[in-house]
């Protein structure tokens, strides 16, 4: 089977801000390397499949979710979506890509407008697609109810909802364009274990009736055993052990796994 | 305490909404003609018939004080308008694009910011030959990078922000993130800094009419009114106090409903 999204070799290095100082550097030093946060990783993802990325912070996770769904420029590598590369996609590819990629935030309330109601913000793609403001307004209650709230949500603004409602909301907003993909960058890190369950199993179901592939980004190793068929264990930028989630789980190879695994309490 | 703070905007704006009515309706409250000379009447102390005397050549002062306070308090609206739009758009593109657009356009507004402002107001009035428009024009050159600062500032914030991204996710181009996402989050603060700006345009165009580049005569302007009386201060103040307690009441007004403003906003 052909991958949905296929990444070679990624690579991500922040460049050193050094300010004023850079200027009374001699000039070969101008360019000294930076931070590299996500190093040579290659990964592939196949459609209707879940594949988790875990690790501890600092190990690359949300970089690599950034890059792929091109929020961040690579500083090599290459990323395919539908064996089509998609690396420096900008302008109208770019946004050919997000009608099938969509991202969902780490931080729920963050990632809608605090002016705007999370219908405004969830019928935004519809607007753009020629839909009236109701219409757009009505399809943001549809797909509210498909992720288990109230209709009434969007009328609410980002603030007076809960962040487990308000992350459900980010996944109705992201299902609006329908996307064969969708990336949770530690989608679950900030709420409480019951809103993460509901958030897990709104993630299940949708895969079940959209046929939604997902590349699940989490540090908790019972979150990604209980959603994901395989995973990715990151450490300093690098795939540290890939694999069957049940086999990484149960049988640790790499030192950054079991050191995930000692950490679960 | 939000009540409150509501409750002195209110009164603030109703206050400066009162200012613009009786701007707007200059003609139908002023007792007399304010360009109507009459030599007889000359230098006549406040009365009844005149509550704010006349000037030199016998024109109400009440009625030129009404007159004036169209073009005064709508050239510097103009000015604040003219001054924050065009800021405003030059600083949320060169905080949302950046690179080389962002450098060109910041190094023209670090220039204009260089020299003095009033200075350079006065050059560019007298480069376009004095006149109402001539000092909108001059002031809005001097003013603009002052808004471009700020709204660079607050975009290069923003749109590091998680809704920027969402948005983009959503399907919206450039222009409609700006207009949508961008221009919302920083509104507020460049609403606050252009009430606060209206006073300040306000004696800005009073200081060039008064050195002869504003209003030209015999239109009534506050600037170039008390410019007229200036040598008769000592002896009949009221030509030179009435256009200035004009001057002193609008710019407090505005002032005040900036304050109330951002207060209410925070």
């Amino acid at each position: 089977m052909e991958p949905l999204l296929e990444v070679k070799n990624l690579t991500k290095t922040f460049e050193e801000n050094r300010g004023g100082k850079g200027l009374f550097l001699p000039r070969k030093e101008w360019k000294k390397k930076g931070l590299t946060a996500v190093n040579q990783v290659s990964f592939s993802l196949y459609p209707g499949e879940i594949l988790g990325i875990a690790g501890a912070s600092g190990a690359g996770k949300s970089t690599v979710a950034r890059a792929v769904t091109r929020l961040l420029d690579v500083t090599s590598g290459e990323i395919f979506f539908h064996g089509k590369e998609i690396t420096r996609a900008e302008g109208k590819a770019r946004d050919e890509v997000y009608q099938h990629m969509q991202m969902v935030f780490q931080s729920p309330e963050a990632s809608f407008h605090p002016r705007h109601t999370l219908g405004y913000s969830i019928g935004e793609s519809f607007r753009n697609r020629g839909y009236s403001r109701k219409e757009a307004q009505k399809e943001a209650g549809k797909l509210l109810r498909v992720c288990g709230l109230p209709e009434s949500l969007a009328f609410r603004y980002p603030r007076e909802v809960s962040g487990g409602q308000c992350q459900r909301a980010a996944i109705a907003r992201a299902l609006s364009r329908e996307p064969e993909l969708l990336v949770c960058d530690e989608a679950t890190s900030a709420l409480d274990v019951m809103a993460q369950k509901k958030i897990v199993d709104l993630l299940r179901k949708l895969r079940q009736e959209y046929k939604m592939a997902c590349l699940f980004i989490c540090h908790d190793l019972a979150l990604v055993q209980s959603l994901c068929d395989r995973v990715l264990i990151m450490e300093d930028g690098k795939i540290a052990e890939e694999g069957r989630t049940e086999d990484v789980l149960q049988n640790p190879k790499s030192r950054a796994a079991r050191a995930l695994l000692e950490a679960v309490i | 305490m939000r009540t409150q703070k509501k409750r002195k905007l209110l009164c603030f704006a109703g206050l400066a909404l009162l200012l613009l009515a009786v701007a707007l309706l200059a003609e139908q409250l002023s007792p007399y003609d304010p360009n109507q000379q009459n030599y007889e009447m000359a230098l006549q102390a406040p009365s009844m018939a005149h509550p704010f005397g006349t000037d030199r050549y016998g024109r109400d002062m009440l009625s030129r004080v009404l007159a004036g306070a169209r073009i005064s308090i709508f050239s510097a609206l103009a000015v604040v308008l003219a001054s924050s739009v065009l800021g405003t758009g030059v600083g949320i593109l060169c905080g949302y694009a950046g690179k080389v657009l962002d450098t060109v356009l910041m190094r023209i507004a670090d220039v204009c910011l260089a020299f003095p402002g009033l200075v350079f107001a006065l050059a560019i009035a007298a480069l376009l030959n004095g006149g109402t428009i001539s000092a909108v024009i001059a002031l809005t050159a001097v003013s603009w990078p002052k808004y471009a600062r700020l709204s660079r500032g607050q975009t290069l914030a923003v749109r590091q922000e998680d809704y920027i991204a969402a948005a983009r996710l959503s399907g919206d181009s450039t222009l409609q993130i700006l207009v949508r996402h961008v221009l919302p989050g920083i509104g507020s603060q460049i609403l606050v800094t252009a009430m606060l700006d209206v006073g300040t345009m306000m004696m800005e165009l009073a200081a060039l009419s008064f050195l002869g580049l504003g209003a030209r005569p015999p239109a009534a302007e506050w600037g170039s009114m008390m410019s007229g009386g200036r040598s008769m201060l000592q002896t009949r103040p009221w030509v030179v106090l009435t256009p200035g307690i004009g001057i002193f009441v609008t710019v407090a007004v505005f002032n005040l409903l900036g304050d109330a403003l951002r207060d209410y906003l925070e």
